[in-house]
Formats: C-alpha cells, sequence, structure tokens
C-alpha cells in the first residue's frame, strides 16, 4: 500500500515538475528476439508441414499450393473472410503464376524480390520471418506467401472483412456536433482520430495484449503536450497485463486502474473521436483497443467524467447554466431519497406546514416505514431500468409500460407506497440518466443504497457522514497520479474556467494543469473578439 | 519522514479555520456573553491576540528546525529525557482536547436533533469516519477541507444574511459601559480556542511552501476572528442580554430563520452542514495525535495505529465530563489556564530556550554545535 502510494506520488511530483525523464525501457513484447525455434526454415516442406500442425482442424485456413514463375513451389495461405479475394487472385496469384524470364544465376530470393516489386500491385507487402509472425499476419486478415528455398516470407496487405459503418454513437448522441463515432475495427478508429488531428506529432503506439487474442491495443498521445511520465506509466500498465483474452476496453481499464475497489471509474470512456481527440489536445493518453467502440482516456477527473461534448457545441453562457444543473443532478441522484427518509423519519419540523399535511395523508395507509417503502420502490425501478436494457426492443416497450403502471399507479391505488415516494423516486432515476457518462451515473446509483440505510438509521446526521466518507473517498482517489477531485481539491483556480464555468473557447488559453503543463498555452493570447478588432 | 504528503501554506490556512470555528460558533458566543454581556463581540479581538502570537511563535520554532514537529524538536529544545516526558504530555493533551472536541459534537447532536440515539452510536461514527480520512493522511485532509470549507462558510453566511432583517442595533449600546475589564475576562473563551493554532506546528514541516506559512497563518487567524466577531454581533443584536443563557446562541438564531413561510426550522440543514466543520477539525486533531504518537514512539508508518487511537478517543471522549454542563462549566474556567498554558505558553518557553541557548552557545564560541542542532 505505503510503495503505491509513493510510486504514485512520485509520479504527480514529477507530472508537476515537469522534469525530462528518462524512458523506461519498453517492454514491448513484439521486440522481443525471436526464439530460433520460431524461425522459418528454408524447406518448404518443413515450413508447411509446421503450420499445418500448429493450423490443424482449422477448416477456415486455406492452404493453397502453386507454382511460381513457371518453376519453383510456392504456398499461399490465408483465413477465409478475413481476406480479399478477388484482389488476391487478381493482383498476387496472377502476376505470380505467369512464367518469368530472369537469369537462373540470380538467386531465388533476389528473383522473387525483383517480381514483386514489379508485378505486384499492393501497396503494402511485408516481410515475416518467424512463424508467430505468419500467425500474426494470417489472424489479421493478410495472406502470407511462402515459396521454395527461401527463409522467409511475405505477407500481402489485403486484409477486409466485414465490419459495422459509421454510426453516430447512441450512447452520446448530440444535438449539434460532430455525429461520427468509433466502430470495432482499430484501423478506422486510429484513422478517423487522424483525420481530425493532421500533425504528426500524434503518436500512436501499438502494444499487443492477450494470449489468445492478440489484441491490438494502442497508446495515443500528442507528442510534446501529453507528459513523457504518464506515457512511460501508461505503457507500463498495459505491458503488465498477461491475461488471455481482451475483447473490451472494459478489460484493460480493470487492469490498469490505481485503485481497483474504488467504486468510482477512472477512466473515461468514449465513442467519439472528436472527445478522444480533444483530450489528446489537452495532454490526455487516449488508449484504443481492437474490438471494442470505447476507447479510454486517462487521466480523468470527476468533473471530466460529468462533462458532455456537447458543451463545447453549444454557448458558452447556457452550457455552464447546464453544467451547474448536472451538478445539482449528482446531488440528487445520491441524497434525494435518503434526504426524503431523513426528513420524514426524523425531521419533520423541516417540512412547511402545508406540505406536511399533505405528505401525511398520502402514507397514512402505507404499513411500511419510509425506509422499507423507499427501498422498495428503488429495487422497483432498477429492476425495470435492467430489464429495460436487456429485453429486445419489442418486448422493452411492454415493459415500461407494466413498469410505469407497476412502479406507479398501481402502487399507490394499493396502498403500498405513496404517491410522493413514486415521485421522489422517478426524480432520483431521472436525474441520474442526466448525467452524461452512464458509468458515474452506476456508481452514484449503487451508493444510494447505503446512503438510504444511513438516513434511515441517523436521519440528517447519517446523511453528512456518508457523504463526508465519500468525499473523503473521492479525496484520496488518483487516476494515473492526478487528484480525482483537482482542481477543486487541490485547488487550481485557473482550471476552474472549464469545471465550473465553460468559458468562450477565447479564454480558454491554458491546457489543464496537470495533464497540460508540460505545454501549457494553446493558443494565442488575444483571441477575444470584438468589432474593432475587425477594422484594423 | 513518517508523512509523505505535501500542501500548500493556502491548504494549511484552509483546514485550520475549521479547526477552530466548527466549536467555536457554537460556544464562543455564550461563554463571551456570560462575561462580557453587551460588548462581547469586542472579546474575540482581544483572544486573536494569543492566536496572532503562537502563529509566530510556532514559525520561529519552525525556522530553528524546518523538517520536525513540535513532539521531535522539544527533545532538541530541552534534552531527550525532558523533550519525550514534553511529548508524552503533548500526546495526552491532544487526546483529552480531542475528547473534549468530540463530546461536544456529540452532547450537541444529542440534545438537539437525535434525543434517543445512544451517545457512543453518533461518538464513535464520526470518530470512525474521520479514521478514514487521517488514514488517507495530510493530504487528503486538506482536500476534503478545501471542498467543505467553502460550504460550511457559504451556510454561516446564509444565516447572518437571513437574519438581517431581525437584528435590533440598540441592543449592542452602550458600548463599554464597564470599560475594557469584561471585555477582556470574557476573552478568556476565545483565547483557549484561537491557542489551538498551536496545530500547525504539526503541518508546517509539511508545506510545499513554507516560506508563506507566515503569512497564510495569520490571514487564518485574521478569517477566524472576523466570522467570531460578527457572529458574537449577530447573535448580540438578535437576543440582548439573554445570549448568555442560551446554549448554542447561532442555533437558536438558525430557529429564528423564516423566509416566505418555506424556509424555516432551518437547524437540521445547519447541523448537516456543520458537522462538515466538525469533522474537519476531529480529523486535525486527530492526525495531530496520530502523527505525534509515531514521531514519538519512533514507528515507521502511523496508518496502523489509526484505529487503535480512535478507540481511545471514544473511550475519553465518554470520560471527559459526566455531563454537558459539567463540560461547558470546565470550558468556561479551568480549561482557560489549561489550553493557554498547554499551547502558548509552554511553546514560547520552547522558543525562548532554544534562543537563548543559541545565544550563549555563540558567545562561547560552541558555533558547531548550534549548526549540528540546525541540521538535526
Amino acid at each position: 500500500m505505503a510503495r503505491k502510494w509513493r510510486k504514485l506520488k512520485k509520479l504527480q511530483d514529477l507530472l508537476l515538475k515537469q522534469e525530462p525523464i528518462q524512458a523506461v525501457e519498453s517492454q514491448n513484447r513484439i521486440n522481443q528476439q525471436p526464439n530460433s525455434q520460431d524461425k522459418l526454415a528454408t524447406s518448404l516442406d518443413t515450413n508447411i508441414s509446421k503450420l499445418q500442425k500448429i493450423y490443424e482442424n482449422c477448416s477456415d485456413v486455406i492452404f493453397h499450393n502453386f507454382i511460381f514463375g513457371g518453376t519453383d513451389q510456392a504456398f499461399l495461405i490465408y483465413i477465409e473472410g478475413l481476406s480479399n479475394i478477388e484482389e488476391l487472385n487478381d493482383k498476387v496469384l496472377t502476376p505470380l503464376m505467369e512464367n518469368v524470364k530472369i537469369d537462373d544465376s540470380t538467386k531465388q530470393i533476389d528473383r522473387f524480390k525483383t517480381i514483386l516489386q514489379k508485378k505486384i500491385s499492393v501497396s503494402k507487402i511485408q516481410e515475416v520471418l518467424t512463424y508467430p509472425d505468419i500467425i500474426y499476419q494470417i489472424s489479421s486478415g493478410n495472406p502470407v506467401i511462402l515459396v521454395d528455398q527461401m527463409s522467409n516470407g511475405y505477407a500481402v496487405g489485403l486484409a477486409k472483412w466485414e465490419k459495422r459503418s459509421i454510426e453516430e454513437p447512441s450512447a452520446e448522441s448530440v444535438i449539434r456536433g460532430p455525429r461520427e463515432g468509433f466502430i470495432e475495427s482499430i484501423g478506422v478508429n486510429t484513422a478517423l482520430i487522424r483525420r481530425k488531428i493532421k500533425s504528426p506529432k500524434l503518436k500512436m503506439e501499438e502494444v499487443k495484449i492477450g494470449r489468445l487474442t492478440k489484441t491490438a491495443v494502442i497508446v495515443a498521445y500528442i507528442d510534446g503536450v501529453a507528459n513523457k511520465t504518464l506515457i512511460e506509466e501508461v505503457k507500463n500498465r498495459l505491458n503488465r497485463i498477461e491475461t488471455d483474452t481482451i475483447l473490451d476496453s472494459e478489460y484493460i481499464e480493470e487492469f490498469i486502474e490505481d485503485n481497483p475497489y474504488s467504486p468510482f471509474p477512472q477512466t473515461l470512456n468514449t465513442e467519439r473521436p472528436d472527445v478522444a481527440s480533444a483530450y489528446l489536445s489537452e495532454g490526455h493518453v487516449v488508449i484504443l483497443v481492437d474490438g471494442s467502440p470505447f476507447s479510454l482516456v486517462a487521466p480523468i477527473t470527476l468533473y471530466s467524467l460529468l462533462q458532455a461534448s456537447e458543451d463545447y457545441y453549444n454557448r458558452p453562457m447556457l452550457t455552464t447554466a447546464i453544467r451547474w444543473l448536472r451538478y445539482l443532478f449528482v446531488i440528487i441522484t445520491l441524497l434525494l431519497p435518503s434526504v426524503y427518509v431523513a426528513v420524514l423519519t426524523y425531521h419533520h419540523e423541516m417540512v412547511p406546514t402545508t406540505l406536511l399535511i399533505s405528505m401525511a395523508a398520502s402514507r397514512e395507509p402505507i404499513p411500511f416505514p419510509a425506509l422499507v417503502e423507499a427501498l422498495l420502490m428503488e429495487i422497483m425501478f432498477e429492476i425495470l431500468r435492467e430489464a429495460g436494457i436487456r429485453l429486445p426492443k419489442q418486448i422493452g416497450s411492454a415493459v415500461s409500460i407494466v413498469g410505469a403502471l407497476v412502479i406507479g399507479q398501481a402502487a399507490v391505488d394499493a396502498g403500498i407506497v405513496s404517491a410522493t415516494m413514486v415521485m421522489v423516486v422517478a426524480v432520483t432515476g431521472i436525474a441520474s440518466f442526466a448525467i452524461p457518462h452512464y458509468n458515474v451515473g452506476m456508481s452514484l446509483r449503487m451508493l444510494r443504497f447505503p446512503m438510504l440505510f444511513l438516513a434511515g438509521f441517523l436521519g440528517l446526521l447519517g446523511i453528512s457522514l456518508g457523504v463526508i466518507m465519500i468525499v473523503t473517498h473521492l479525496c484520496t482517489l488518483r487516476s494515473f497520479g492526478v487528484p480525482y477531485l483537482s482542481p477543486m481539491a487541490p485547488m487550481q483556480g485557473d482550471d476552474m474556467k472549464d469545471v465550473m464555468f465553460r468559458l468562450p473557447r477565447w479564454a480558454h488559453n491554458t491546457r489543464p494543469h496537470l495533464t497540460g503543463k508540460y505545454n501549457k498555452y494553446r493558443q494565442a493570447s488575444n483571441l477575444k473578439p470584438s468589432a474593432e478588432k475587425g477594422e484594423e | 519522514m513518517i508523512e509523505k504528503g505535501r500542501i500548500s501554506s493556502f491548504q494549511m490556512a484552509i483546514i485550520m479555520n475549521p479547526a477552530i470555528i466548527a466549536t467555536g460558533i457554537l460556544l464562543v458566543p455564550s461563554l463571551t456573553a456570560a462575561k462580557a454581556e453587551r460588548d462581547m463581540w469586542i472579546s474575540p479581538i482581544w483572544g486573536s491576540i494569543f492566536g496572532f502570537l503562537i502563529v509566530f511563535v510556532t514559525f520561529q520554532l519552525h525556522k530553528q528546525f524546518p523538517k520536525e514537529t513540535i513532539i521531535e524538536y522539544s527533545e532538541h529544545i530541552i534534552g531527550p529525557i525532558l523533550g519525550k516526558v514534553l511529548g508524552f504530555i503533548y500526546l495526552f493533551f491532544y487526546l483529552h482536547i480531542n475528547g473534549i472536541i468530540i463530546r461536544e459534537y456529540g452532547e450537541f447532536v444529542v440534545g438537539n436533533f437525535l434525543f434517543n440515539t445512544p451517545l457512543i452510536v453518533i461518538l464513535s461514527s464520526m470518530v470512525l469516519v474521520c479514521a478514514f480520512s487521517v488514514r488517507g493522511g495530510l493530504e487528503v485532509i486538506a482536500r476534503t477541507a478545501q471542498i467543505f470549507v467553502p460550504i460550511v462558510i457559504l451556510l454561516w453566511l446564509l444565516i447572518m444574511l437571513f437574519l438581517l432583517g431581525d437584528l435590533d442595533l440598540n441592543k449592542m449600546l452602550p458600548v463599554l459601559e464597564k470599560g475594557v475589564m469584561p471585555t477582556i475576562l470574557g476573552a478568556a473563551g476565545p483565547a483557549s480556542w484561537f491557542s489551538e493554532y498551536l496545530l500547525i506546528a504539526f503541518m508546517l514541516p509539511y508545506l510545499s511552501d513554507p516560506e508563506k506559512g507566515l503569512k497564510w497563518g495569520h490571514l487564518s487567524v485574521l478569517s477566524v476572528l472576523i466570522i467570531l466577531v460578527i457572529t458574537n454581533l449577530t447573535t448580540l443584536l438578535l437576543f440582548g442580554d439573554i445570549t448568555a443563557d442560551l446554549l448554542y446562541p447561532v442555533m437558536n438564531a438558525g430557529r429564528y430563520i423564516s423566509i416566505a413561510e418555506f424556509f424555516q426550522h432551518l437547524e437540521s440543514i445547519i447541523m448537516a452542514i456543520w458537522i462538515a466543520g466538525t469533522f474537519l477539525k476531529i480529523s486535525i486533531f486527530y492526525y495531530a495525535l496520530v502523527l505525534g504518537t509515531s514521531q514519538l514512539l519512533k514507528i515507521s508508518d502511523y496508518k496502523p495505529i489509526v484505529f487503535p487511537i480512535g478507540l481511545l478517543l471514544i473511550l475519553v471522549a465518554k470520560w471527559t465530563a459526566p455531563n454537558l454542563i459539567e463540560l461547558k462549566h470546565f470550558l468556561g474556567t479551568s480549561s482557560v489556564f489549561y489550553f493557554l498554558f498547554m499551547q502558548i505558553v509552554i511553546p514560547t518557553l520552547l522558543l525562548i530556550i532554544r534562543l537563548l541557548r543559541k545565544k550563549l552557545q555563540v558567545k562561547r564560541g560552541t558555533k558547531s554545535e548550534a549548526i549540528s542542532h540546525d541540521k538535526t
């Protein structure tokens, strides 16, 4: 514990001091020296028999035998459905199988290279030297050509498989702003970012994780903006992962968090390339995972989880108001049911008399204490929410109708819950959905239950103690060395421009303190528009 | 060093604010009113002199031993044995005073809100919550302070603002009717609160910008002074001569608020937010106690002793007084000498001894020893 803490502390110090840091030796597994056993043999038969043994009982792997240049035995290996077969036939097989008259004195390898250069019209051809290389290339959809008497093969970049088209992300939709979202293919995702940030300073480093899946994980950052320590730390944490499968970025998220037992997410996930690009330009690191449309952003603070991309596509004053509303939603989500229970159970005097009378009247036939009533309704609400997500859309509407009846009118009429309680629970639920990032909304909704118990046992005192506990926890939390509540605690006055408010773009002269201090200024300082400036 | 976190002077000032006012605004008005009557608002000004003094003394001691707390440098000043004894005395003092604070909090909650809840439940739940923040270290306490202090101050401002319509300026007249003496006697209560600024001795070694420590320390005293004067003034203008008979005048003032027939009986919300302030106060005293204990006993990490000391705190809080009346009597009378002696007289003596010994050594020409002391 203490050691981990010290390390984090060091990381934060370094982030603040912006000292040039010696790059820790990257343990990228791709760069490891191949074993002699893995190297390709000169004999084609050996190679083929070995590969066929590796791909035993794999009906989708195609081994195609052909005569290369009219004289030599050659093999083409690919996986069905992952490569563009038409192009493979037209641009690779046809030219290779032609009779080629070349001086016999030249070596085989040179001959082959000449033919590759002269005849094959494919832009990406990679040399492969080892079996793991071949396996990786065919699994990625690039057919591999092996020729007799040669101890190297060539992977032809003809990967093509079925993928989803680029759509608007459903979890982060906007009224105004870019509508494209990441998809499951990492090549498309990197391209989406690269289309927004054209500077060569945008770096993308690839790591392969997962013994079975060999998932490509890309660490993207902007050189000279992101802190070098941070990049190294991210890469180190990624390299530490030794697991068999990585099927989504969430797998990665759980392996690289600072505090694995916290209910709060310590990385932000986004489906939007514009959000990812914005974070990149502020000095954050973005982690893209093949097979997942969700990219991870680190480090983050609680406040970045409460911001939506549309905050930056709307007028600043409006956005500031909406942000304040959102902070209110957080408080409502966490506290409204428990405050209601506390007031009903212990602090009647707070409620104005007329309201108290109507509340008492609606509670009069209810047999349960307020705490039980609230728990009942909250659990009912969570059931409905969960069922609504899992069920097919056709049944989903039926659930919502039945749910509205059960949770609403019928429950009140049956005298199980009071009408006010139904309202409190409904408002809480809607407020939690108004929080832009679903996973924070979930964390807060789960924390609502312990708060309910505290309210039921100790009243407002219990709520206070619960809130203090949560705030203390948030103050202890860090995301890659960055305090979770910064810039509020520790206070960074300058960063309030994008937390408490959303100042106009021309006022965002500096990058956020803890991630962007490495390269502080992001724009010219005198950008405030005015009529006089235009006349100059 | 045992504490690895670093805080800024500004954060220290923010922590110290609730460390004084959390219980201060509850009890100080009626304590001062008992002696100073209509001039109760002047008393905190006299009391604050002790605050400024102790900040100055602590800072001078800190300059002599930049990397040590009072527990550590007392050994260098008065010798290892006496120093250890003094360290133990300080630890017991902090155990006791923190017990008193926790008890004040518990009595307040039991007396005003949760009449049927056992005192021990309220005491231990608070100590448990504080234990978590103390385990987080100084940085976490500073950050929680930055979140909660603005809220607590805002709440206090709102109470004062809502009461503006009910205030009667005539209640403070005539000013200084019986001379200055009653206000000085009334300053005894605030003085013992202000003397709690000795706590910065436990934070100064861990500042990231120690050169600003004195400035922010004094600004913090000033902020507390302003809050106490305005609180005293408001309660005086609201209740007049009966202030002294009220147990918690500010709480009664909170009950007074009624805006548009809707915002009324806000005392529960006031209590809920005020608890955040008390939490900070208990945490920082608790932290000083835990840190001091581990320094005196030369333990490498303070985290393992947090919960055991928490248990002790609950017991001391329970044993410290049989009931609220006795507690308040103690706070208004003998505690003043006790607190002032421990928190003002002893540190000042330490500073004087240190400076004298340094001078003597310089006179004797044994400069080297003085320098070697500085380095330790």
